[in-house]
């Protein structure tokens, strides 16, 4: 593991640990539309700072970077340092392509969180919460600290090599891609699976149920849910996604205005008994 | 009773905020917040047994993305409290706990909605414009206005107690509650959303329907969707590689067809 912090510039290095430190910070803000894509941003400023030096590809890259990231914390700085050597090859080359960065973004954080919230959440959560509820029952103060510890020692650790791991692999592939002239395919590709991932993230988050049934003598006869669902499994979301989606892109509506209009439509769907 | 109510509500803004600010490190669960409120009020020992006791409850939740139960975090710091002040252990405690629990979860679901969900346009409008020094500002202030405000309710939370807290929630109509639920579960919508008009491309959009049509109806875990789509990007790269190389070949003259089919299709 030493050899991979090795192999990279000590000025590389130096950023690379901001960006590590800047990352506990990734859900400090988070929001339904964003999620940590704040945090994200905040944790990249070192980097693009060093990067760009016209204000013009300075403002690029933090746009780029304020939008919807999640993924579990542990994980999350293999994304950045991936993405940090992929804003560096944008630095020097004319021609690179920026929407492969959010796309390399959005296809890899679906899965590294899947990974990362059963490895963290799932189970190591649970073993150091087994042990230390075992040793606070016979009332043992070290409980609490014991449980931090088994926690955040394996995170801490991940996360942190996580950031060199991410950088490298990234650098040392992004150059080799750029001397074939790969990108162009690679970024089709990684395209693909952020499309994939999205459509699978919009049908596993994006959730809606309607209650609504019709009776006939104190027995359902038609129950709208399980009707909807035979049309096709997931209809509302898919649809309200791709509503959005032509808003924001056709229309030029404002998150703004999607935000408060999905609120009204969640209480007014509640308030009329829909869901 | 201030001081006590001060203690706690400074626990929670410590732990439960303090998890969300460094990196969700598991300071907000129960096992973390019992020993210190027993710590801040006197009573280490009893911290300890209702922070095991809640912790231990509360094993099964983590609420990560969208919420739904109670929030472990205030619930045990006002639990452990009140067990420490009136006396009666953990059952006690967990009696009080659940309903500030789900008080909780819902002012911080309000939070969540309202107050940073409202900034996320302004930070996008920030980063265009390349104000750095503002988004670092809303980013760390957001937390801190968003946590102070919710520590308040374990602050008032200890000073009236917990009849009111359970009259309170009784108070709120149903449907706002539900409704609040609905819009957590809808607004990523817009997320994904923005993901799209990073990605959408009119000639590979239609994978953007697999993922959603596999996950919907195969139930796929996202990992094996991954892997689904990998492999699919694999074959599409891998065609799209050959034809590249096919029309770099075509351009030259000296040309080596091996394959007979190629050379077919050449000829033409």
């Amino acid at each position: 593991m030493s050899n991979l912090t090795k192999e990279i510039p000590k000025e590389e290095r130096v950023l690379l640990r901001k960006i590590f430190w800047r990352s506990f910070t990734l859900y400090s803000s988070v929001s339904p539309a964003k999620q940590g894509g704040s945090g994200f941003c905040y944790s990249m400023m070192p980097f693009i700072n060093k990067l760009y030096n016209n204000p013009e590809d300075k403002k690029e890259a933090l746009s780029r970077h304020m939008s919807y990231f999640s993924a579990t914390i542990p994980m999350s700085t293999f994304i950045m340092g991936l993405t940090a050597s992929m804003e560096k090859e944008n630095s020097m080359r004319e021609d690179f392509d920026t929407t492969s960065i959010n796309a390399v973004k959005s296809s890899l954080m679906g899965p590294l969180s899947g990974i990362g919230d059963s490895i963290f959440w799932g189970v190591i959560r649970v073993i150091a919460a087994g042990v230390a509820v075992s040793m606070g029952q016979s009332g043992n103060v070290l409980a609490p600290i014991i449980f931090l510890l088994l926690f955040n020692i394996p995170a801490v650790v991940i996360k942190y090599y996580g950031t060199f791991l991410g950088y490298s692999l990234g650098a040392k592939y992004i150059e080799k891609l750029y001397a074939s002239g790969l990108i162009n395919i690679l970024t089709k590709a990684a395209s693909i699976v952020g499309l994939i991932m999205v459509g699978g993230m919009t049908s596993q988050m994006v959730n809606f149920k309607t209650t609504v049934q019709f009776k006939m003598g104190g027995t359902s006869v038609l129950n709208l849910q399980n009707m909807l669902d035979q049309i096709f499994v997931g209809i509302i979301p898919l649809g309200l996604t791709l509503l959005c989606f032509y808003l924001m892109k056709n229309k030029k509506v404002s998150i703004n205005i999607l935000l408060i209009a999905i609120i009204i439509l969640g209480i007014l769907l509640s308030a009329l008994g829909i869901a | 009773m201030l001081v006590q109510a001060t203690l706690v509500a400074l626990a929670v803004f410590i732990c439960v905020g303090g998890a969300e600010l460094i990196g969700l490190s598991m300071l907000n669960r129960p096992i973390v917040i019992g020993p210190l409120v027993g710590l801040l009020l006197g009573d280490l020992h009893t911290g300890v047994l209702i922070g095991a006791a809640l912790e231990a409850v509360f094993m099964g939740i983590v609420n990560i993305g969208g919420a739904q139960a109670a929030e472990p975090g205030i619930a045990t710091a006002v639990g452990t409290a009140f067990a420490i002040t009136v006396g009666g252990g953990s059952q006690v405690a967990l009696t009080l706990a659940i309903p500030i629990g789900i008080l909780g979860l819902q002012v911080k679901n309000l939070l969540y909605i309202f107050l940073v969900g409202f900034f996320a346009p302004v930070f996008d409008k920030l980063a265009v414009k390349g104000e750095e020094r503002k988004i670092i500002t809303l980013h760390f202030g957001l937390w801190a206005v968003n946590w102070f405000l919710y520590s308040l309710v374990a602050f008032f939370g200890i000073l009236v107690g917990s009849d009111a807290v359970q009259a309170l929630l009784n108070a709120i109509p149903h449907f706002i509650l539900n409704g609040l639920t609905i819009c957590g579960n809808l607004l990523l919508a817009v997320g994904m959303a923005m993901l799209l008009r990073l990605l959408w491309n009119n000639k590979i959009a239609v994978f953007f329907f697999l993922g959603f049509v596999v996950v919907a109806y195969l139930k796929l875990p996202l990992v094996a969707l991954a892997a689904l789509g990998i492999i699919v990007a694999i074959v599409i790269a891998y065609n799209d590689f050959e034809i590249s190389q096919l029309a770099k070949a075509g351009v030259g003259e000296n040309v080596q067809v091996t394959d007979s089919e190629e050379e077919d299709f050449f000829d033409e």
